[in-house]
């Protein structure tokens, strides 16, 4: 079963390096373990996130593209849908019927044809447009919902955090 | 399962819940191969113990019926048995084989102007014909040969698996390819797009009616169910998919399961 699950992530390493989707990098961590990934997600321009580059790890399943892998942001975080430990929970890395946020019937969810770029296009998405119904981060999804300002100043601190500039 | 955080950070309750839920269900079917050897039907009188119903309805079955083949219980159990029982039918039909053999070659293109990726389904759509060219009887070694390829092939969850998944798309693309027929067949209001998305493309999710009619639709493919449940009168009611075809795929159905059944 890990056969073709290597065989599937050792391609999508190879698409994905060919031909990158903007602002997002992948790739193992290293050759000898296909199954745990680095991801490097740049801040959506016009956002509050914007300028700023996000590292996060995804770990796959064996029977992976059958079920989706996991992804935790390994920087500081502060969004409506990441966790406080940085677990990413989008509606994409849940199969139907796993669902802990009571994702909307028509919100994408995991199928095997879905791939590791359109979890990442999702994740970028997501930072752009946070979904603040379903509250991974209630602070956060109450803060980006009623003051605005204040959840762009933390937004702006985290970025220049992951540039290594000091907040 | 990673989704119990190690290093004792916030732990998801919902999350250790659905893990559970999915050890619980791992542990029963993992204890059944994903299709077994042939058994006589009698081998069902077990699980029904002294209830006149079902023994009744299972005497009947028994008198049609020499064999049955058990799949796992895993939400996959009706693509497991169909494409078990259809492949192992054209194992001895090689003009149909042939016929199918062609059908499933194009069938990648069509699915990609369907829209779907190119990328991720042909990974699927190459296992797929690599598992019906292992089974080729055009092979040397004969029907018997090709019979223990394919029980070989079946067991091996990763092929068995992909089989499946592209079977799953071929059903999605037959939905989405005569959507407003389909649309009848759902209920609430849940739009094609969404139960294409939701019940039949992700794997382990269960298959319906409308499952059996799209795939059967799709590939011309004759399908009777067996109905063996608690409704009154001694007999078993039976399906043919789609209606009034000739059917090669015999299975049995039990609420919430499809084996593979073998005529007289």
């Amino acid at each position: 079963m890990a056969g073709s699950a290597l065989r599937r992530l050792m391609a999508e390493y190879k698409q994905l390096t060919m031909d990158p989707p903007e602002g997002i990098a992948a790739g193992p961590i290293s050759e000898d373990n296909f199954f745990e990934w680095e991801a490097l997600i740049a801040g959506p321009e016009g956002t509050c996130f914007e300028g700023g580059v996000f590292p996060a790890r995804l770990v796959f399943p064996p029977d992976y593209p059958l079920s989706p892998p996991k992804m935790k942001f390994t920087c500081d975080m502060f969004h409506p849908n990441i966790f406080a430990d940085g677990r990413v929970c989008i509606s994409i890395l849940h199969a139907p019927g796993d669902d802990p946020m009571g994702y909307e019937l028509s919100a994408e969810r995991w199928s095997p044809v879905q791939s590791v770029e359109k979890i990442l296009l999702s994740v970028v998405s997501m930072l752009a447009e946070p979904n603040d119904e379903s509250g991974a981060n209630v602070d956060a999804a109450i803060m980006w919902r009623e003051r605005r300002d204040e959840f762009n100043r933390i937004a702006q601190r985290l970025v220049r955090k992951t540039l290594g500039l000091s907040a | 399962m990673e989704s119990v955080e190690q290093d004792g950070e916030q732990v998801n309750r919902d999350d250790l819940i659905l893990q559970q839920q999915r050890e619980i269900e791992r542990e029963i079917s993992d204890s059944t191969p994903l299709v077994s050897d042939q058994l006589p039907l009698t081998c069902l009188t077990a699980e029904y113990d002294g209830d006149a119903v079902f023994t009744a309805k299972i005497q009947t079955l028994a008198s049609k019926y020499k064999y049955m083949r058990r799949t796992r219980p895993d939400g996959n159990c009706f693509f497991r048995a169909f494409a078990y029982s259809y492949l192992e039918w054209l194992i001895s039909n090689k003009a149909a084989y042939d016929k199918f053999r062609s059908i499933a070659e194009t069938s990648k293109d069509k699915l990609i102007q369907l829209g779907f990726p190119s990328f991720t389904l042909e990974d699927f759509h190459g296992t797929f014909m690599e598992v019906i060219n292992r089974v080729n009887p055009h092979n040397p070694g004969g029907v018997e040969k090709n019979q223990n390829e394919l029980h070989t092939i079946f067991n091996e969850q990763g092929y068995s698996d992909y089989v499946i998944v592209y079977l799953r798309l071929m059903t999605s693309g037959k939905l989405q390819e005569d959507a407003e027929f389909y649309q009848h067949f759902i209920e609430g209001d849940m739009t094609i797009e969404e139960f294409r998305h939701q019940e039949v493309e992700p794997m382990f999710k269960e298959s319906d009616h409308i499952h059996i009619i799209a795939l059967s639709s799709a590939l011309g493919v004759g399908v009777r169910v067996e109905y063996l449940d608690r409704a009154e009168g001694g007999t078993v009611k039976a399906h043919d998919f789609p209606e009034g075809a000739q059917p090669m795929v015999f299975l049995i159905y039990r609420p919430g399961h499809y084996d593979i059944l073998y005529p007289n």
